[in-house]
């Protein structure tokens, strides 16, 4: 089996429903779902569907109730909390909507937070995270505070942050709807250019369909389910419906 | 992490100056008002250290040793004749009032000694020599007295100088040092019979007998030996200490005023530290869950808002613990307002000021702990 085949997150028939009663919300009805290794997977789908969950769930920040889920070959589901703290710390790198970077520390000290969880000596932390920084484009600047930088920018630390620890699966929930339409179009070409690592695996949530050319696949969600799996060659699965992704995404800059 | 921790909470100027502010405050409170009142509560027990002996032979009814009652001067020899009694000797204390250069009267605390035995004698002679104190119409006066007696004078009194006791001329041989009188007057020491001449006759004239127990007795055994013998009450010095104390506490406002102030410095302290503290927590809350989604314990988290709370709480308690003891060194220095500060305050207030920080952090702690890491990806 090819590297870039093997499967990163495999997921069958999860369910998740919040709340009880009368207000219980089935968020997530059985759902199946696959990531392969190397990969930049995007969930799309209408607002509600459920994809936020799927991606905690998957995560290891939120549990589920029935289903299998497996991340790099281990259940998630057999791990005591403490395990799945140590699975994020060690393997998952997160990418969020409003950056999340804390506004009182310098970028060099955002970026370092991960490395710093996992018990990295600070030198050799913000060693690092200043030279991931000058390969983002942001030389010079880790001393700044992130008020000082531009939407786009922050975003940018974010992703130095999610990277810095080398996790094996990026998570990005709506990493460019803060963003205006070409500096979303940067970032996901660094969130391409990481997927490009064997190793890696990058799940972006997106509303956004100008970026959908950028997803090797896209998997297609609604009301908790998901619908459909779309690949670039056009091929879709479950019942080959319309492809999601542009007639040619070359013509489309 | 503890470092980031630390620069999460520097940034936030405005809480981080009102937490080390509060804690600053509650600290000065606490602190300075304790210490004022063991200064106060010390002065109400000054005639012990000015006097110094192991038996206090007074009335029935004397429960503390600013208010005695007058005994017959026979008393002494019946106190003398008590089995277990090595000696006993007289003293006379009265208030009387001195008269300035100036025209004015200040009241003075007048001892009369045994004369023979000087028992009762200052603690410590700065000029002049105690046995002079046997010649006529001599005192020996504190530097208190001297202080207040040389009001409207050229030049402060002397050794050799004079002054009008109740109209009587007293002749300064001495100056002692001595503490504080709890009313504030200066102590004036005379040997028993000139005491006598300086105060006006009265019918009673023994005020208490000091006495100490004979080899092989116990301080208690001598104690119930002379109220069994005399129906008197005979106080060692520690009871007649802890007595007098007590008698503040149970008859005055003065505990519950300063309990009270310290109490209020306690409240305003916790609550001050455990809001903003909370407050802090809580604007953070976005980002301490995200540290919790990146793969920070629980553990890790308590240990951060720790770290932050005892860290302005070190602060907020040295700050105030400096300006207490400012305080206290400019007001020892003059003498003026009760200040006492043994060892026992300091660690109490900061284990006080430590408490408050562990309580807010522990507030802050719950909230972190029920954070889902899954609220990051939340709007
Ligand atoms: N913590 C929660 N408590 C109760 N209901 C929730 C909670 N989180 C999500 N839901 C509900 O679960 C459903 C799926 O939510 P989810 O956030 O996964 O959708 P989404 O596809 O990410 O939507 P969007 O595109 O708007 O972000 C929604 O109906 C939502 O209201
Ligand atoms: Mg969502």
């Amino acid at each position: 089996m090819q590297a870039s085949t093997q499967l990163a997150v495999h997921i069958r028939a999860v369910t998740k429903t919040f709340g009880t009663g009368e207000a219980a919300v089935r968020a997530l009805k059985g759902v199946d779902f696959d990531a392969r290794q190397g990969e930049l997977l995007m969930i799309v789908g209408p607002s509600g569907c459920g994809k936020t969950t799927l991606l905690s769930v998957i995560a290891g920040t939120l549990d589920f109730e029935a289903g299998e889920v497996e991340v790099f070959g281990s259940s998630l589901h057999g791990m005591k909390p403490r395990e799945v703290t140590e699975f994020r710390k060690r393997h998952v790198g997160f990418i969020f909507q409003q950056f999340n970077l804390i506004p009182t520390l310098t970028l060099i000290e955002n970026v370092c937070v991960p490395l710093l969880i996992n018990g990295t000596g600070r030198r050799v932390a913000e060693q690092k995270s200043a030279a991931l920084l000058d390969r983002l484009g942001l030389q010079g600047r880790g001393h700044e505070l992130p008020r000082n930088l531009s939407g786009g920018q922050q975003q940018r630390v974010a992703i130095a942050r999610a990277l810095v620890h080398e996790p094996r699966l990026v998570i990005c929930d709506e990493p460019t709807s803060a963003l205006d339409k070409d500096t979303g179009a940067l970032i996901m070409e660094l969130l391409r250019d990481i997927a490009r690592h064997p190793d890696r695996t990058v799940i972006v949530v997106t509303h956004d369909n100008r970026i959908f050319k950028h997803a090797d696949r896209l998997t297609e969600m609604e009301d908790g389910r998901v619908q459909r799996v779309h690949d670039q060659a056009g091929n879709s699965g479950e019942n080959g419906g319309s492809s999601l992704f542009p007639p040619s995404p070359k013509l489309i800059t | 992490m503890y470092h980031l921790a630390l620069k999460m909470l520097l940034g936030d100027r405005a809480k981080f100056v009102m937490l080390v502010g509060g804690l600053t405050f509650a600290t000065l409170l606490m602190t300075q008002q304790a210490a004022v009142f063991f200064g106060l509560l010390t002065w109400t027990t000054s005639h012990m250290r000015n006097m110094r002996a192991k038996l206090w032979v007074v009335d029935r009814k004397v429960e503390q040793a600013n208010e005695l009652k007058a005994l017959r001067d026979t008393d002494v020899n019946r106190v003398r004749s008590a089995p277990g009694v090595a000696w006993a000797v007289p003293v006379y204390m009265t208030i009387q009032s001195a008269k300035l250069a100036d025209g004015n009267f200040k009241p003075v605390q007048l001892v009369g000694l045994d004369n023979t035995t000087l028992v009762g004698r200052p603690p410590v002679i700065l000029q002049g020599r105690l046995e002079d104190v046997r010649l006529p119409n001599a005192v020996i006066l504190d530097e208190l007295g001297v202080k207040r007696l040389s009001a409207g004078r050229a030049k402060p009194l002397g050794l050799g100088d004079t002054f009008e006791l109740n109209d009587k001329e007293a002749r300064i041989v001495a100056i002692c040092r001595a503490d504080r009188h709890f009313f504030g007057y200066p102590y004036t020491y005379a040997t028993y019979t000139q005491a006598l001449q300086f105060a006006p006759k009265q019918r009673k004239m023994l005020s208490l007998v000091l006495a100490e127990p004979a080899p092989g007795w116990t301080l208690a055994a001598a104690a119930s030996s002379i109220e069994a013998e005399t129906g008197m009450k005979a106080y060692t010095e520690d009871e007649l200490f802890w007595s007098t104390i007590w008698w503040y506490f149970r008859n005055t406002g003065i505990p519950v005023a300063f309990m009270s102030i310290i109490l209020l410095g306690l409240i305003v302290g916790t609550t001050i530290s455990g809001q903003t503290f909370y407050a802090f927590v809580h604007e953070n809350l976005r980002h301490l869950g995200a540290l919790k989604a990146m793969g920070a314990s629980n553990g890790l988290l308590a240990r951060m808002l720790l770290v932050q709370s005892l860290t302005v709480g070190f602060l907020g308690y040295g700050l105030g613990a400096l300006m207490v003891t400012a305080f206290g060194r400019s007001v020892l220095a003059r003498g003026e307002p009760p200040f006492m500060m043994p060892w026992q305050l300091p660690v109490g207030t900061f284990l006080a000021v430590m408490g408050i920080c562990c309580l807010s952090a522990l507030l802050g702690i719950r909230k972190v702990w029920n954070i889902e890491p899954a609220i990051v990806f939340r709007g």
